[in-house]
């Protein structure tokens, strides 16, 4: 069912899909051009607020990322089993959004064809980076998070591509799998070893997600600015990470389960899962905010008290209200099972979250920035159109990456589906001959599922 | 000490507000140790305190510090203890069926932790700055504008209030776990899941507010010129992982004095325990350095005064001893999977967690009253002497029901858990 998506003909709607995508990456790439050829100050980006979208991008993109791993490795090491028809998928999604997430600090900067000095390379100046900076820690913690995505999303993947291989009819698909498959046989040994190596890749992974948003929150919690300094915000932006993650992978899970009709693997129970887990990291991102609120009342500081305020009654109160009902009030209706377990209404609340998301990201950004200690230098940020166009673009090239892995890639992991599903109990055939002893559900053959191409499959497949 | 407890009823219902269920329960899940296992540490634990009062009268200031770090320690890890049986609710978890007695034992701590709160009232004027009239004499020597502007919030009738209602929310929420969750030992547990589950979904959300608002009230407060935005989530992770220590002190001593529970609780259950011991050792220390390092970069007067204050005169040790003994030690400790799955180890790093919970707390509270360090004797007796009744009682409620919630429709998969 899951191979099937890579093998069959490409439907037209993929192309289409992908054509509307890759010419949003293509925008990006123009807007990239034009910002490099003519400089950062095509954006709108002024003196108190040197940090707009692009920044605020970046931060959208890191946490978008961040679901991911957390389904992938933290829902693992807790062993809900739930997670695996969705890891793959959010995986892929992480390495997407991780990718979009690092054109940002790149292009960001003034002069980047000097961005390799970021680095620790011995040089003929003897000049080193400054390892005081949150923004060093960034180039860090986002580029090694990216490989260890990648390993993690890989060694999951060898199991399935050697499925790939050995279902291929074409000498190209074989060579081709066979080479990334690794020459997997899923022998015991293989076995043992992998599931070493993924467990020891999840306690890995899950200290990594966990620091990298923390390391992205620092960028704004060390400095001494009213409404960035503030010990919460590492926990915060965590949590503000999960839930812009997790409701991405509702939004584009729901997508892809009805078009790829995986929802007997995709269930109504899995996203009903991920539901909560929005409302819960919701909550606590809500609750933040009181925390914030109270603190900079409690701390009778008048510039910590003055930066809510002006949050909340200044020129960007519409900012901060729109953040205030898309991520404090509108998950709350996940207290409802028919709510929660209802698509339409999922999906529209997932794009909410990350409406919502996106905005509280700016409000941090650029309402603490437009007025600080010196009246003098107040200021109000308007974008651009090349700010526009850059993010659109980082849409355009997130989709294209995501749709090239729907067509080539088994979005579900085949394997772990297999080894959590009741039959992989070694008591499930106990009762009976081939019967369960409950649902009287006959034993079918494995082996003839395996054959491939048989009716159903063709029938659903076609859809 | 304990029949005098059983013969008072407003008493008993501090201990237990239930009637004992203990001859229902099946023999393998009774609490089979003698009465020696609860009265020990209530007579130990209640000679300390009153031995104590020696203090009280040589140095009252001394002797409300003391009282006061010991009594918050008991108090977050009856917190954090709530926040676990929650956590374990709402994520449906089976493999802890067999330890959720003690952790619900635990949990019904309020009450008496209410009680044994009042001297705290009685302390507040050395213990809370802010309860100063002085301060808020305008023009006056003393007069302190920031502590003035703060006063809506931070005033003695207030907060009084405030601390009243967070014990009746800890206290109802408590009440409505630990008391379903027994009643189903005798009347059948068909709809416990779900109910337990319904508790703590909205249970949850109010604690976390009450817990960090009492933790700025309580803790935070004896400072009432620093603020920190993170306080609230330190103050229940360190709580935490004191409770899961505190399950795995109690039940290894159990198995190993007097062989209850055993082949009910097993090593996958004690390798889980010291999984969560290692994932809130690691988290306490990731809040913790957040909170140090954020202050310490930004560097601003306001709020660095407060680790200035304990980077001298001797607290630097004290510092120094926290960063190396409640997160380096025990991380390589409970690192390997042969540590966490051999009962000694395990047993061993959650005595000493607690310990440096309590080592934790204490590095809070008490420079407020000492700017140079010293241990009091004091603060061991009165530390001791309150967590040795609060577990005293803690043990007295668990010989009244069965160890285990029997008729819990998920007992069967808790037995046959196991790690894979």
């Amino acid at each position: 069912m899951v191979s099937r998506h890579t093998e069959k003909k490409t439907p037209l709607a993929w192309y289409i899909a992908f054509g509307l995508a890759s010419s949003m990456a293509a925008l990006l790439l123009l807007s990239l051009a034009y910002q490099v050829w003519n400089g950062v100050g095509v954006w709108g980006n002024n003196q108190p607020v040197a940090w707009g979208w692009p920044i605020v991008n970046f931060v959208f993109w890191v946490g978008i990322g961040h679901a991911g791993t957390l389904i992938s490795a933290i829902l693992f090491l807790f062993r809900q089993k739930w997670r695996t028809s969705i890891n793959r998928a959010a995986e892929a999604m992480t390495l997407f959004a991780v990718m979009c997430a690092l054109i940002f600090p790149t292009f960001h900067v003034g002069r980047v064809w000097v961005i390799y000095w970021t680095l620790p390379i011995p040089n003929q100046m003897e000049m080193w980076p400054q390892f005081k900076s949150p923004l060093l820690w960034d180039v860090f913690a986002v580029s090694s998070y990216f490989i260890v995505s990648l390993v993690f999303w890989y060694v999951g993947l060898i199991p399935d591509l050697a499925t790939i291989r050995d279902r291929s009819s074409t000498w190209l698909r074989r060579k081709v799998t066979g080479f990334f498959s690794l020459g997997w046989t899923g022998a015991n040994r293989h076995w043992r070893n992998y599931e070493k190596a993924y467990l020891l890749l999840a306690g890995l992974a899950t200290p990594l997600v966990l620091s990298v948003h923390s390391v992205v929150s620092f960028d704004f919690a060390v400095s001494v600015l009213p409404g960035w300094h503030t010990t919460i915000f590492p926990p915060y932006f965590v949590a503000g990470a999960i839930f812009s993650g997790f409701a991405m992978v509702v939004t584009l899970m729901v997508i892809a389960r009805k078009v790829y009709g995986l929802e007997n693997v995709i269930t109504l129970d899995v996203l009903e899962k991920m539901n909560i887990i929005i409302l819960v990291t919701g909550t606590i991102v809500g609750f933040a905010y009181i925390t914030e609120f109270f603190m900079a009342w409690y701390s009778q500081v008048e510039y910590e008290q003055y930066a809510f305020i002006n949050r909340a009654f200044g020129p960007y109160a519409w900012a901060y209200w729109i953040m205030m009902t898309c991520n404090l009030i509108s998950p709350q209706l996940f207290w409802f099972k028919k709510l929660r377990r209802s698509i339409p209404v999922m999906f529209a609340l997932s794009i909410v979250v990350n409406i919502g998301m996106w905005f509280e990201r700016f409000v941090i950004t650029i309402t603490s920035l437009h007025r600080d200690f010196l009246p003098s230098s107040w200021g109000y940020f308007e974008p651009t159109l090349t700010d526009v166009t850059t993010f659109i673009g980082s849409f355009g090239l997130f989709f294209t990456l995501f749709l090239l892995f729907l067509r080539f890639v088994p979005m579900v992991a085949m394997a772990e589906v297999k080894g959590v599903m009741p039959e992989a109990d070694p008591h499930y055939y106990d009762e009976g001959d081939g019967h369960t002893a409950e649902s009287k559900v006959p034993y079918i053959q494995p082996a003839q599922e395996d054959n491939g191409r048989n009716e159903a499959g063709e029938t659903r497949g076609g859809k | 000490m304990a029949d005098s407890v059983r013969s008072n009823s407003v008493l008993g219902w501090l201990a237990d507000p239930l009637a004992s269920t203990a001859d229902a329960a099946q023999r393998a899940y009774r609490f089979t140790a003698d009465r020696r296992s609860y009265l020990a540490p209530l007579a130990i634990g209640v000679a300390l305190l009153l031995v104590s009062l020696v203090g009280f009268a040589t140095d009252a200031s001394q002797f409300y510090f003391s009282y006061f770090i010991g009594w918050i320690s008991c108090l977050t890890i009856a917190v954090g203890a709530l926040f676990f049986l929650f956590f374990n609710h709402l994520t449906k978890a089976s493999w802890s069926v067999v330890v959720r007695r003690v952790n619900e034992s635990i949990v019904w701590a309020f009450p008496l932790l209410f009680v044994l709160g009042i001297p705290i009232v009685f302390g507040m004027h050395d213990l809370y700055h802010w309860t100063h009239e002085e301060l808020y004499v305008v023009g006056g020597p003393e007069y302190d504008p920031i502590l003035a502007g703060k006063r809506g919030y931070l005033n003695t009738p207030f907060w009084i209030a405030r601390v009243v209602v967070y014990f009746a929310l800890w206290t109802f929420l408590s009440y409505k776990l630990y008391a379903d969750s027994v009643r189903s030992d005798v009347e059948g547990g068909e709809g416990l899941p779900a109910k337990l589950r319904k508790t703590s979904a909205w249970g949850l959300p109010l604690t976390a507010v009450a817990t960090a608002f009492a933790s700025y009230d309580l803790l935070m407060s004896t400072d009432p010129h620093w603020f920190s935005t993170i306080f609230g989530v330190y103050f229940f992770i360190g709580g935490i992982l004191a409770a899961v220590s505190l399950m795995v002190v109690l039940l290894a001593s159990f198995q190993r004095i007097s062989g209850m529970l055993d082949g009910v609780v097993t090593t996958e259950h004690y390798h889980d325990l010291g999984k969560y011991m290692f994932g809130f050792t690691v988290f306490w220390a990731y809040i913790a350095f957040s909170q140090y390092m954020l202050i310490w970069y930004a560097g601003i007067p306001e709020e660095t005064i407060f680790y200035k204050h304990r980077l001298m005169h001797g607290w630097e040790w004290h510092s120094a001893f926290l960063v190396l003994f409640h997160f380096i030690v025990p991380f390589l400790v409970l690192l390997p999977r042969f540590t966490k799955r051999s009962l000694p180890t395990l047993s061993f790093m959650a005595v000493w967690l607690i310990g440096m919970h309590w080592f934790d707390i204490h590095w809070i509270a008490a420079p407020v009253h000492d700017a140079h360090h010293t241990f009091h004797w004091l603060d061991l007796t009165l530390g001791l002497g309150l967590f040795l009744v609060f577990a005293g009682t803690i043990v007295y409620r668990l010989t009244r029901h069965s160890l285990v919630p029997e008729k819990d429709p998920y007992l069967g998969d808790s037995l046959h858990f196991e790690n894979v």
